[in-house]
């Protein structure tokens, strides 16, 4: 990992880990290390997903009966913890997503307001 | 186990699990194996920390990791058992004292009676409208026509009850058996809310005209006496010689409703008709004897209960055949209500203050305590620095480290609670028994309740908060690079604390200022107190108080039965002279009568001379001696003569005056031969044959008084209170107590049914001083016991400073500094933080001592003799325990200082 790679990527802002972990499990039930590589993949490597958090936020979503966790066997044929997110986390899902949106467009408008401007 | 043990299962795996994926990544990366792993494992971070972190999901996290801390804590401590036991000693005698305090200002103050809802309870006072309602107590007293007018007309209280204390003799005759009594009304008890522990409890029927003579015991009596046994129930008692039947027990933890006695026997107020005397208390209008408390009407409003007890007053102390003079004087005496949930006290008077006083004392002491614990807590911090950065790179966080440290501190704290709950039981027991008088005993329920444990509990809370929060917030932030390397020497470890342990040292400093000026304020007073000039001699005279009631003595035989005593006593070996008095010097009680009217001051009024008098309604204090009195207590005789035998009730009045009675109404003349008037029947002159100095009546603590002696055969047959109760006073050539045995078999000659009471005149004045006594010698003690403390905290820190900067001061010596110019660093040091503590504690002295201005004497809160004479002893002792561990730094070997390195 050179320092340059470091430098664009981007810490994880307070919360949303739990988002997109809920939204990651919606392709399907998959084990921890999975869950950490398809956000930093998905986010083209800017997020990085912290082993210190990424559990302890797992563990609380359990808590919380979002997703649930099964023994299964990996695609190597490897035993495996799954993740699967539970109906009650789908919910969840659409609820935090709705929130995100509404945040980010609030940010997002505050932080460009000659656009708006424009606009109006 | 639990779901939390699975869970902690599947994490285990899980991270496993994932660790192996990656280190796969990275070997498809193109590493080696060894390299991949590693890069895997350091990507993972600090596994222990997750692991934690992923628990406290799964929480009751912080309650394992209580019981974790608790025994690490109790590990740490058992491993230092000299810290353990210095911090664990210090805290039992902070908390213990405080908490001995405490639990008296409880039991005065508090503590609500263990009756049925005692916040209702309300006891009536006489009030004058003149006074604005703050009057002192001790006009609560009414007669018993005047508590029927109060049972009878419950329209301001739904129900009403009364009570008078007693002396019961328990024994037939010769020597007395004292018990504490009570006369009760029939209500007493059921308006309480009392249940009967055995038997029955007086009731209303018990209470009326002719009744026969019951008693209830109380239930420390009952056991005493009967070691609890059913049978008293039914016994026959013996009261004042009278047989009474022992009816029922009253229930353990009640004491009575005043605060500070307890009571043995309660009797009903119309058995007080069985002990007779001439005028029996239950029709007469003159004899104020009765409290009176009741529970208030809840449908009154404040307003309309004022309102009803003003025509209550009316109707209580208005004669209808007064004057209109009269009427308007006694209109002004009005009726008030003031709460009696926590009893009723004459302790709470003299003692709320003083209490309170030593509650700050204590209080400030348990916290230079802590800042001494504070110190030894932080140094061992330092000496930990290697350990917590250790367990920091381990993975514990910095609030879990704190918390481990907070815990430790709380243990301490408790341990140390534990063992002051215990001293403090004994501590508060030697206190009450030193201000228990001869006369008075004082009993008070210290028993534990829950809000002495409130109190324990938040001053645990406190201590461990002073004494653990700056060393863990200081130690926690440690590079751990250089704490593990166990470097020593870096520029930041060397004021590491230090800083933080000098302010410590100065508000030691500054607190045990404000004790030792406090304590030499109260000392001084004491001194000043007892060293007074009080206008008699108080040493080597036995007091022997009689009543001749009681041995049914007639009136007319009372004069000659005292001078067959005086004249037996006469004779005792030891025994230089005797006198006789109505009342004694400096027992608090008086003889007060108003309106002197001197025939001189008479005169001159009515010629207009401009001569005035300084207040002309004040009282004259009397007492009524036998010619013996002024030279047996040693009385200064200025001019005029003494009584003598001659000065007989036919012969015309005379009277002995101080220089304050003839100042105020013989100014500037002679006042032997000279005549004035006296309330007080019969309205005859009396002319002053005899002039003695300035002395004390009541208590040390009161102005000049002016004071007339009158003889004791001249004394009023109406009405007949005086003449049967006097006290004899003997001058002894040897101690005083030695009399004690012959004084008694001499009266017994005359009657042997005369009680008496013994007493030293030393001692009666002693006892006046109780409160003054107690201040001066506890904030003494605690003054001294502060100053102690600070020095050791001052010892302390300036030998860890000397130790930290050891090298420091080898390099300076080896460049070729004297070892004086070492001694002067240090100790420059030292006077910086001694002044800025001294000045600090100066200011809060000024601005504190203040409370203190009702308790001392002769001297203001601001005495600059005192504050400077504090500050003196503050120095030399600071002084004296900074230049031992400053002589050690002179003395540091430069070699063997900086082979250290």
């Amino acid at each position: 990992m050179s320092t340059k790679e470091q430098r664009e990527r981007i810490e994880l802002l307070q919360g949303t880990l739990d988002l997109l972990i809920l939204r990651t499990l919606l392709l399907g039930p998959t084990h921890g290390h999975a869950i950490a590589k398809a956000i930093e993949f998905k986010s083209e490597d800017v997020l990085q997903v912290e082993q210190g958090s990424l559990y302890p936020a797992l563990h609380r979503l359990i808590k919380r009966g979002w997703i649930s966790v099964q023994e299964g066997t990996s695609e190597n044929n490897r035993r495996a913890k799954f993740y699967r997110l539970t109906p009650k986390g789908r919910r969840q899902l659409a609820v935090e997503t709705n929130k995100w949106q509404k945040l980010a467009g609030a940010i997002a408008r505050i932080l460009m307001p000659a656009e708006q401007e424009g606009k109006s | 186990m639990s779901r939390r043990q699975r869970m902690m299962d599947n994490l285990d795996q899980d991270i496993r699990d994932y660790i192996e994926r990656e280190t796969q990544d990275n070997i498809e990366r193109g590493m080696a194996l060894e390299e991949a792993r590693y890069a895997a494992l350091r990507k993972f971070g600090n596994v222990t920390r997750i692991r934690e972190e992923a628990r406290e999901v799964w929480s009751f996290l912080w309650l394992e990791q209580l019981w974790q801390d608790v025994r690490y804590g109790g590990r740490t401590l058992a491993r230092n058992p000299g810290f353990t036991a210095v911090a664990v000693l210090t805290l039992a005698l902070g908390i213990g004292v405080n908490t001995a305090i405490f639990s008296l200002i409880d039991a005065v103050m508090l503590r609500m009676l263990p009756v049925e809802k005692p916040g209702e309870l309300f006891q009536v006072q006489v009030g004058n409208a003149d006074e604005g309602g703050g009057g002192s107590g001790g006009d609560s007293v009414f007669t018993t026509p005047m508590w029927e007018q109060l049972r009878d007309h419950e329209d301001v209280f739904s129900s009403t009850l009364a009570w008078a204390g007693t002396n019961f003799d328990l024994a037939e005759g010769g020597t007395t058996r004292a018990l504490n009594g009570l006369w009760v009304s029939g209500s007493f008890f059921r308006v309480l809310g009392l249940h009967p522990a055995a038997g029955r409890l007086i009731a209303d029927t018990d209470d009326r005209l002719g009744c026969p003579a019951v008693a209830v015991l109380s239930y420390g009596f009952w056991q005493e006496r009967y070691g609890g046994a059913k049978k008293a129930i039914g016994s026959t008692l013996s009261l004042g010689s009278h047989p009474f039947e022992v009816i029922g027990v009253t229930p353990p933890g009640f004491f009575g409703l005043e605060v500070g006695g307890k009571f043995d026997v309660a009797a009903p107020i119309c058995a007080k008709a069985i002990f007779g005397g001439e005028k029996p208390h239950l029709d007469n209008v003159q004899v104020f004897w009765l409290n009176v408390a009741g529970r208030i009407n809840p449908k009154l409003s404040r307003a309309q209960c004022t309102t009803r007890l003003g025509i209550l007053a009316t109707r209580l102390f208005v004669a209808p055949n007064a004057s209109p003079e009269e009427r308007q004087a006694l209109m002004k005496i009005t009726l008030r209500i003031v709460p009696a949930g926590t009893g009723i006290s004459g302790l709470r008077g003299p003692f709320s203050q003083p209490l309170q006083i030593l509650m700050a004392v204590v209080g400030i002491v348990l916290l230079i305590a802590c800042a001494n614990l504070a110190g030894l807590t932080l140094a061992r911090a330092a000496a930990r620095r290697k350990e917590i950065a250790v367990r920091q790179a381990l993975g514990a966080s910095r609030t879990r480290l704190i918390r481990q440290l907070l815990t430790e501190c709380v243990l301490l704290s408790s341990a140390g609670a534990l063992l002051g709950i215990l001293l403090a039981r004994w501590t508060a027991a030697l206190l009450l028994r030193t201000i228990s008088t001869a006369k008075n005993t004082v009993f008070l329920d210290l028993s534990l309740n829950t809000r002495i444990l409130g109190f324990v509990l938040a001053t645990v809370a406190l201590t461990s908060l002073l004494i653990s929060l700056l060393p863990a917030l200081r130690s926690t932030r440690v590079s751990l690079i250089s704490a593990i390397k166990g470097s020593q020497s870096s520029e930041a470890s060397r004021d590491w604390g230090l800083r933080g342990r000098q302010w410590i040292v100065g508000s030691q400093v500054a607190l045990s200022l404000v004790l030792l000026v406090s304590a030499g304020l109260l000392l001084r007073s004491f001194v000043k107190l007892i060293t007074l000039d009080i206008g008699f001699d108080r040493n080597n005279v036995l007091l022997v108080g009689t009543h001749l009631k009681p041995a049914k003595v007639p009136p007319e035989r009372w004069m000659a039965t005292y001078e067959e005593i005086e004249n037996r006593l006469k004779a005792l070996p030891g025994v230089l002279s005797v006198g006789r008095s109505e009342v004694t010097p400096i027992s608090g009680a008086l003889l007060e009568f108003g309106d002197v009217q001197s025939d001189w001051l008479k005169l001159s009024t009515s010629l207009r001379s401009p001569t005035r008098l300084e207040d002309p309604e004040a009282p004259a204090y009397a007492n009524f001696i036998s010619p013996g009195y002024v030279p047996t207590l040693r009385m200064p005789l200025l001019a005029g003569r003494n009584f003598t035998r001659a000065d007989l009730e036919t012969s015309s009045g005379v009277a002995v005056v101080n220089q304050t009675f003839s100042r105020r109404f013989f100014p500037h003349l002679n006042p032997i031969g000279r005549t004035f008037r006296m309330d007080l029947p019969p309205q005859k002159p009396f002319e002053v044959v005899g002039l003695i100095e300035d002395l004390k009546y009541y208590s040390l603590r009161e102005g000049t008084q002016a004071i007339v002696l009158l003889p004791t055969n001249q004394l009023p047959a109406e009405p007949m209170v005086f003449g049967n109760h006097e006290t004899i006073e003997l001058r002894t050539a040897i101690p005083p107590s030695a009399l004690v045995a012959p004084v008694r078999a001499a009266v017994a000659e005359v009657s042997s049914a005369i009680p008496l009471e013994f007493h030293t005149l030393a001692q009666q004045v002693n006892d006046s001083l109780i409160q003054e006594r107690m201040l001066a010698l506890l904030s003494g003690f605690f003054g001294v016991l502060a100053l102690l403390l600070a020095m050791i905290g001052l010892y302390g820190t300036f030998s860890y400073l000397v130790t930290q900067r050891q090298r420091e001061f080898g390099v300076r010596m080896a460049l070729g500094a004297a070892p004086v110019a070492i001694l002067g660093l240090v100790m420059r040091d030292i006077i910086a933080v001694l002044a800025g503590g001294m000045v600090a504690g100066v200011l809060i002295s000024l601005a504190a001592t203040r409370v203190l201005q009702q308790m001392l004497f002769g001297l203001g809160p601001r005495d600059a003799t005192t504050m400077f004479l504090a500050a003196g002893v503050l120095t030399a002792v600071a002084l004296l325990a900074g230049y031992l561990p400053a002589r050690r730094a002179m003395k540091v070997e430069p070699m063997v200082a900086l082979r250290y390195e």
